[in-house]
């Protein structure tokens, strides 16, 4: 419950304070935007399986985040930067598709 | 693969990591999460030490929250770029459009104006001469009886699995031109194409899909609307033209008619634009004089186009 107050207090604050991404970051945040959808739905599964832990959550998010970015920044360094960002977001795809499985699973029982 | 699937289940036992991708379908869980679980087990954290950390992940949510939004406006943001050149575009164009109508509109309006004027100042015969002329050469609006002949295309029929005749059963342009010439040897004094007058130097051409017809594009059905005498409609049925056109519709499916029609009007032709030829400004005599005489061919018809020319 915190937690969606927090995360709808982020909304605001993001709608509110209306920052321009500078162009530099702009072909990063669609990938930040995938990877923390990823640490979500891997921590409301967590959540749902009782092993929410949350130092992990936060690293996993940042983390997530942060070697997301630098997979597609090395990408565009090296000319592959599309290829490679698909590759991030089909496994990170992936392990939305699975953690939104589970939970699923926990809420539905099917 | 069963050697996996052992693995998998004594996670403990584990000595080298599997093939990525089936731990990956298999197992999307961060595997720090059960670690977490498990150290926590061995040592639980008590409430107030507890709080640091979820603070911190509260934090973390509320980022997360942030990015969202600040993503999604961004992608709205880059969006209506796209669109909104495209709308703004066809804006302009029916704005232009508009702009154009109204222009011709007042382009009529002021023919008129001086035509009325014209008449006013010259002499009735001299204005009936100018109105015969003027109706022979497209520069005004006739009325009269004559026929319309009617040109569509077949209706699109299984376009997409035979694709191949989708091209022939289409009107082109050089059909509206044979027609309009094959009207014209069948005596016809005025024609016009879906409302566009033609004169002397009226074009009917195709610039891709579209027909122009004085470089302004013409949909069909297209109507070829012609005054004539009487015997037009039995000389056209008897042209190339029009015996082509039969045999064309019956087998593509087009559709081909010509009926007589009472009372047409068509309208004038566009004042044409005179790049070469400049008008002279000598005494009236000499102009009308050599009018008559450098022009037999449009005179000949401007005069037996004076019954409907004088019926306006």
């Amino acid at each position: 419950m915190i937690a969606v107050l927090a995360l709808l207090a982020g909304v605001v604050l993001g709608v509110w304070l209306d920052p321009t991404v500078p162009a530099a970051l702009q072909p990063y945040l669609p990938i930040a935007v995938v990877a923390a959808l990823d640490a979500v739905f891997g921590g409301v599964r967590a959540k749902l399986d009782r092993i929410f832990d949350d130092k992990q959550f936060v690293v996993s998010f940042i983390s997530n985040v942060l070697v997301a970015a630098l997979i597609v920044y090395l990408g565009d360094q090296l000319g592959v930067g599309g290829q490679l960002s698909t590759g991030v977001v089909v496994v990170l795809g992936v392990r939305i598709f699975g953690n939104v499985a589970a939970i699923r699973r926990h809420l539905f029982r099917a | 693969m069963g050697d996996t699937q052992d693995d998998g289940r004594e996670r403990s036992v584990r000595m080298y990591a599997p093939d990525f991708l089936t731990e990956l379908f298999r197992n999307p869980l961060d595997p720090g999460y059960a670690d977490a679980a498990a150290r926590r087990a061995h040592a639980p954290v008590s409430g107030w030490r507890a709080w640091p950390a979820r603070s911190v992940s509260l934090l973390v949510v509320v980022a997360l929250g942030f990015l969202f939004a600040v993503a999604y406006e961004q992608t709205m943001a880059d969006e209506p770029g796209r669109s909104q050149a495209r709308s703004g575009l066809v804006a302009q164009i029916k704005q232009r459009e508009r702009e154009t109508d109204r222009l011709s509109e007042r382009a009529d309006q002021l023919r008129a104006e001086v035509a009325r004027q014209r008449a006013a100042a010259l002499s009735g015969s001299q204005a009936a001469r100018l109105r015969n002329l003027e109706a022979g050469t497209g520069m005004g609006r006739v009325r009269g009886d004559g026929v319309v002949v009617r040109l569509a295309d077949a209706p699109d029929k299984a376009d997409a699995v035979t694709g191949a005749d989708a091209g022939p059963s289409r009107v082109l342009y050089s059909d509206l031109q044979g027609v309009a010439n094959d009207l014209w040897g069948a005596g016809a004094e005025a024609i016009a194409i879906n409302g566009q007058r033609l004169t002397a130097t009226s074009t009917i051409r195709s610039a891709g899909q579209a027909i122009l017809v004085d470089y302004r594009p013409v949909t069909g059905p297209y109507e070829v609307s012609a005054i004539g005498p009487g015997s037009m409609k039995q000389r056209f049925e008897e042209s190339r033209t029009a015996l082509l056109m039969r045999e064309v519709a019956e087998k593509t499916g087009l559709s081909f008619g010509v009926r007589e029609a009472e009372d047409l009007t068509l309208p004038a032709a566009p004042e044409p634009r005179l790049r070469y030829a400049q008008p002279s400004v000598s005494p009236s005599p000499s102009p009308s004089g050599a009018d008559r005489s450098a022009s037999p061919g449009p005179s000949g018809s401007g005069t037996s186009t004076s019954p409907s020319g004088g019926g306006r």
